[in-house]
């Protein structure tokens, strides 16, 4: 295998998720928290391209495409309901859409 | 031969699925005419096996017929299969052609009622299961009939379901049922264990050998228990008065063709068994002879023209008991033909004058009927007369057979024979009664009043006509047989019973002669007493009050179980159910609602809470894994 040892892109990876998680949990804007889905996602693809690479197997590479597709789905969905909540004229506020409480 | 019976057997259940599925797609009168024809094609169908199996030899005259296995475990195998002999189409001729004519009345007299489909369908299957019944070639598959009989009984006792009295007289009938069904069925379990199998020819087989003692008397015994239920015998007679809350026609069937009559022939086509059990078999007999004394007393004081009629049958089946239990199977056959024949016409023409008085049953408010029904009034006179005894009707001839056939059976024959003939006086007392209080006399106030003329449409025409052929069968069906002069019934059924008893000429001459002038003692009696008024009616107050109550077996019954039974329910009720079981549900109810009360706490509705969990639990796992490995 050329390029960097495995644990490189194991550790951008590893970065990519944490900077994710982060962003997901300490962000109030939904638009952001959907970014920073997206970019947990990434980072998931990359651990599964590198091991990809590093076993000679495709698997892995399957599953990141997989990823992306759902990916793509669940991107159409989050903003369709950004969308409605901006249209009710709620409030773009994570915190603030608790309707659901027990 | 096999496919009449077949055809028999099924044409009525075929009207009644038809009835049933067409729904208001068929006319009311349309059911009517469909079940009439359905069981008339049952009894040509019957003549037609009738016919087919006097061509045989007396000695191979019974063919058993297997559609298929019906019911397989283990090593019993039963089939559903009809048994044709001359037992069981005599069977078949006596319940389809008396029965066709009581569901052809039936059309007069349900005319304008209310579910008349619904009438016709239970009908069609009340004949039906008596046609398995007494067709069905096993044990099982008579208890499928006999317990298919006591159901219908339930939904005819009951059809006028808006009447408390009719349904408390259905649950009634049900349950005094259910507990011969029981008896019979441990009967059955004790021949499963002891011959696996439920043949007629395996258990007869296993009765005659030497396998008997207390097993072939307690299968008797659980058998009797089942006739006695079926055939309002004592003790287990209480249902069949309370069941005159049925439409007439329904009693007439119940009491003629379908329903008590199913004990009696039990008796006979088990006679095998009973004959090795021979305790129980006299049992039988003095059941038979104590229910025709007692039927007769309680008959003297009631004032419904039904319920007379009524313990008049439970009488009668006590002379076929007594017959079958001592041995006189044919003669015992003979007169529940005669009886089918004179008591549907008793009922059938009663019915006729409950129809014109608008309902009424009352015989107190009789009287004088005479002049507005002439007709009717022969007709009920001629099957009062059969009933009585009175040569040449056909009561007559077979209750006189068996009378003499008790002359003939020892000692305790002779003690029965002595019960026999007061119930012959008594017969002719309660019977005569009946007829003098509603037809004789001036007319009553009440009938003048509420008679209303029949109109002569094509109904009441059908009720005419069957009571009309009714009343020749009451007077000819007797003809058949007369003492051992001229006995071609007994003949065609000894294949299948052989008489343990044959009195002799002198024995039928001395019995005939007691039941006759017994029989025309009670009836000038009640002439006397109720038409003439030259003696007034005795008014012992104490024996009267025990009459009324029917010599108290309803109190004795409501003491004995039901009180007992009532107690214990509402103890347990009390002590039991309610602290312990409601009580522990409630608790541990209300538990896992507190708990789910404290644990809706955790849904705060806040996404970045949720996301929190998920990632903390995610990182705890994760640790977990890598530390355990």
């Amino acid at each position: 295998m050329k390029g960097p040892d495995l644990s490189w892109y194991l550790a951008v990876s590893a970065f990519l998720f944490a900077i994710g998680t982060l962003g997901v949990m300490l962000r109030r804007s939904p638009l952001i928290v959907l970014l920073s889905l997206e970019i947990m996602l990434n980072g998931a693809n990359l651990a599964l391209i590198t091991f990809s690479r590093h076993h000679g197997q495709l698997d892995g590479q399957i599953f990141a495409l997989s990823v992306m597709a759902v990916a793509a789905s669940e991107v159409v969905v989050g903003l369709g309901l950004i969308v409605a909540v901006h249209r009710r004229k709620l409030e773009l506020d994570v915190d603030k859409l608790s309707t659901l409480r027990g | 031969m096999i496919a009449a019976a077949w055809v028999c057997l099924l044409a009525p259940l075929g009207a009644a699925v038809a009835i049933t599925l067409g729904g208001t797609r068929l006319s009311r009168r349309g059911a009517g005419y469909l079940a009439t024809v359905s069981v008339a094609t049952s009894f040509v169908a019957s003549a037609v096996a009738f016919f087919s199996i006097l061509g045989d030899p007396p000695a191979q005259r019974t063919h058993l017929s297997t559609a298929w296995t019906w019911l397989s475990a283990g090593n019993l195998n039963v089939g559903l299969s009809v048994l044709v002999d001359p037992l069981s189409i005599f069977m078949m001729l006596v319940v389809s052609g008396v029965g066709a004519l009581i569901v052809g009345y039936s059309i007069g007299y349900m005319d304008g009622e209310e579910e008349e489909r619904r009438y016709f369908a239970y009908m069609a299957l009340f004949v039906f299961s008596m046609l398995l019944l007494v067709q069905s070639g096993n044990l099982l598959l008579l208890l499928v009939g006999w317990g298919l009989v006591g159901l219908c009984s339930y939904l005819l006792i009951g059809f006028h379901h808006e009447r408390p009295a009719a349904v408390a007289a259905a649950k009634k009938a049900f349950i005094m049922n259910a507990v011969g069904d029981a008896t019979m069925a441990l009967a059955f379990f004790l021949l499963i264990q002891r011959t696996g199998s439920l043949s007629f020819d395996s258990a007869f087989q296993w009765a005659g050998g030497p396998a008997g003692s207390w097993a072939v008397n307690l299968v008797a015994l659980g058998l009797l228990g089942g006739a006695v239920a079926k055939s309002a015998q004592l003790p287990l007679q209480t249902w069949l008065p309370d069941a005159m809350e049925g439409p007439t026609p329904v009693s007439a069937l119940i009491h003629a063709a379908t329903m008590v009559t199913a004990g009696v022939y039990l008796l006979v086509r088990t006679s095998p068994i009973f004959e090795a059990a021979p305790h129980v078999q006299e049992l039988a007999a003095g059941l038979g002879a104590a229910t025709l004394l007692i039927a007769g007393l309680v008959a003297l004081v009631q004032v419904d023209i039904k319920r007379v009629i009524a313990y008049s049958t439970m009488s009668q089946i006590g002379y076929m008991f007594l017959g079958a239990g001592l041995g006189a199977y044919a003669s015992s056959m003979f007169h529940l033909m005669t009886h089918a024949f004179f008591k549907a016409l008793l009922f059938l023409a009663a019915g006729l004058v409950i129809h014109v008085l608008m309902g009424e049953q009352d015989m107190r408010k009789m009287g004088g009927l005479k002049r507005f029904l002439p007709r009717t009034y022969l007709a009920f006179v001629i099957g009062a007369l059969a009933l009585t005894g009175i040569p040449p009707l056909s009561g007559f001839f077979s209750k006189d057979s068996i009378l003499a056939s008790a002359l003939a059976a020892g000692w305790y024959g002779q003690v029965l024979f002595a019960a026999g003939i007061v119930g012959a006086f008594l017969t002719g007392l309660y019977t005569f009664r009946m007829v003098f209080l509603v037809f004789e006399g001036e007319p009553s106030a009440y009938a003048r009043e509420h008679f209303h003329e029949p109109n002569r449409s094509e109904p009441w025409r059908w009720m005419g006509l069957t009571v009309g052929v009714l009343t020749v069968g009451a007077v000819v069906a007797g003809w058949i047989q007369f003492a051992n002069l001229w006995a071609p019934l007994s003949d065609f059924l000894r294949p299948v019973a052989e008489p343990l008893v044959e009195p002799s000429g002198a024995q039928e001459v001395l019995a005939s002669t007691l039941a006759v002038g017994l029989g025309v003692a009670g009836a000038l009696v009640a002439w006397a007493v109720y038409s003439a008024r030259t003696i007034p009616v005795p008014q012992a107050r104490a024996v009267r009050a025990t009459l009324e109550h029917k010599f108290y077996f309803d109190e004795l019954y409501d003491w004995v179980f039901y009180r007992p039974t009532a107690l214990l329910a509402r103890t347990l009720r009390d002590f039991v159910e309610r602290p312990v079981l409601l009580g522990s549900i409630d608790t541990l109810a209300g538990g896992a609602r507190r708990i789910g009360d404290q644990l809706t706490e955790l849904q705060t509705g806040l996404v970045r809470t949720y996301a929190l969990a998920i990632a903390g639990s995610v990182t705890v796992l994760a640790l977990v894994f890598v530390w355990v490995k």
